[in-house]
């Protein structure tokens, strides 16, 4: 029985950019004022996610939807344990898989077949172990020969089906997944959402975050709308998908009203 | 924004009890046990690290192999005739000082990629930070071991009277460097991924140490003014292996500035890896 609990959960982190980013130019901003200090603050802090709260059970399929920026990512990385709540917290029971980028753990310079055994140490799965699903992992991504070639010379969907394939070979208890994977091709795409339906119905926690209401529709029982960090609304997939489409419609129209004023 | 209504607020009614979360200290604890608990895992990354770095060249470490001979009989000969010492005596004292020096660097100026050279996989991977330390260390034991071959080889063509005795030490010396490794590549992989004008700097730094350091030379050159060098941090592990190695007395105070450097060193780095830990993510 896995879960996925989120108990007033926000994010902060500052963006470093320009100066903050050196050493010295930090320090001579300490020691005088004027000018510099200000070079050293060029710092913004972002709260990326701001007191979320969900819980999430065996079986659930959970889509994260909102407009670029609006936490979506941060949310997954928090998920998938890679961010640590800078306020509130998170306990989940259950083996973890995030897909969240498609370079996951792949190493450029090394082969799809040495590949599917690194990112498998990284899963924290022995390397004989792997070695013993290698050949259905590399089945599946339907890449044949391209596995003996260095992943750098992979287009983007077929890194996809790599980073896919190897992941979700050993089914997970909790899948949290980026929407990179609706890059993939149609008939790839048909063949992942089956392979998820499989372990979700053996009661596995599936976590999507994507843009394309289409998909999620099909692929979700339930979903958050995030906006700024917040989380706006939680539930049925239909519901929050409605409140997504009101959100979206209310923001076209704010855009609209001052251009509408000046004609 | 008002239409908008939370559908329900599932969190107000959570199936499980939060227990307290741990304290700074102990997450960095956990995770620097967790990361060695990990070793099967380091140890295999590191490994793979040397594959692909060599990958398609004939003599793979062992370049690195090549350039430190070809750097010992450069500057032997030379440095031989700047000092006033015999060709016997330096090419050991040279060739022990720059594979240890090798070592001992690389751990340093690595160290400051600790974690920005991973980044796609902190990033991605919930793994424990010290388990990058652990690899980063790791390797560099294996690049020693490859260069370290120049050791024998020189000491049979120009031998000298080995202490055995204090070559027992050798086992607790590299010891200690690891630990010193760990400690350090934690402790400037953070103030590298979070500063990025640092590691030019500790490059800087570390060619400056070669300098004053007594690697090419012996401390014995400096005379009366021999007590500088030998206090040096960095000289105490080349002093602890290349002495026995050359049947000559080690500095009395070594051992106890390798003991207190380490003890020094783990401390600064536990604290700063206790404080900025959770950062390190969004830093690199």
């Amino acid at each position: 029985m896995s879960f996925v609990c989120l108990k007033h959960v926000s994010v902060e982190f500052p963006i470093y950019q320009g100066s903050s980013r050196s050493l010295k130019k930090v320090l001579l901003a300490h020691s005088s004022r004027g000018n510099l200090a200000r070079d050293a603050r060029d710092r913004i802090n972002v709260r990326a996610l701001n007191d979320v709260s969900f819980d999430l059970h065996s079986g659930d399929r959970f889509a994260l939807v909102g407009p670029n920026g609006a936490g979506k990512t941060t949310l997954l990385k928090v998920l998938a344990g890679v961010f640590e709540p800078t306020r509130g917290q998170i306990l989940s029971s259950g083996r973890v898989t995030s897909l969240l980028d498609t370079g996951v753990g792949l190493n450029p310079d090394a082969t799809g077949h040495e590949n599917i055994i690194l990112r498998g140490m990284y899963m924290g799965i022995h390397p004989r172990q792997m070695a013993t699903h290698a050949p259905a992992i590399a089945e599946f991504t339907e890449l044949n020969d391209y596995l003996d070639m260095p992943v750098r010379t992979y287009s983007a969907g077929m890194m996809i089906r790599l980073a896919f394939a190897i992941s979700t070979y050993i089914p997970p208890d909790i899948l949290i997944m980026d929407e990179w994977l609706t890059a993939g091709d149609a008939r790839f795409l048909a063949k992942a959402q089956q392979r998820i339906e499989e372990f979700v119905r053996h009661s596995s926690i599936l976590v999507l975050a994507s843009h394309s209401m289409q998909l999620v529709e099909e692929w979700c029982s339930h979903g958050l709308l995030l906006d700024h960090g917040r989380a706006l609304a939680i539930g049925p997939i239909g519901e929050v998908l409605a409140a997504y489409r009101d959100l979206i419609a209310g923001e076209s129209e704010q855009e609209l009203a001052p251009s509408m004023a000046a004609v | 924004m008002t239409s908008l209504e939370t559908v329900s607020k599932l969190g107000a009614t959570s199936i499980v009890d939060f227990p307290e979360p741990p304290t700074r200290v102990a997450s960095a604890a956990n995770d620097i046990i967790e990361g060695w608990r990990q070793n099967w895992l380091w140890v295999r990354l590191a490994h793979q690290d040397m594959r692909l770095r060599y990958r398609g060249s004939l003599l793979g470490p062992f370049w690195q192999t090549i350039t430190t001979v070809v750097l010992i009989l450069s500057m032997g000969f030379i440095y031989a005739k700047l000092f006033h010492v015999q060709l016997y005596d330096y090419l050991p004292l040279l060739s022990i000082g720059l594979v240890m020096w090798g070592f001992v660097a690389g751990l340093i100026t690595e160290g400051c990629g600790t974690f920005d050279a991973v980044r796609g996989i902190i990033q991605q991977v919930k793994l424990p930070l010290s388990l990058h330390s652990y690899r980063l260390v790791y390797r560099n034991f294996l690049i020693l071991a490859h260069s370290i071959v120049i050791v024998p080889i020189v000491l049979l063509l120009f031998p000298h009277r080995v202490e055995w005795l204090g070559l027992l030490g050798v086992v607790p010396v590299l010891l200690l460097v690891a630990i010193n490794g760990v400690a350090i590549s934690l402790l400037l992989g953070m103030v590298c991924a979070r500063f990025r004008d640092v590691p030019p700097v500790v490059g800087s730094i570390v060619q400056v140490v070669f300098f004053v350091t007594p690697i090419v030379w012996p401390p014995s050159a400096l005379g009366s003014n021999r007590w500088w060098a030998v206090l040096n941090p960095l000289y105490t592990p080349i002093d602890l292996i290349r002495s026995p190695l050359l049947g000559m007395p080690e500095s009395p105070h070594s051992w106890s500035i390798l003991v207190l450097v380490t003890l020094f060193n783990c401390a600064v780095s536990f604290m700063f890896f206790s404080r900025f830990r959770a950062r390190v993510a969004f830093w690199v």
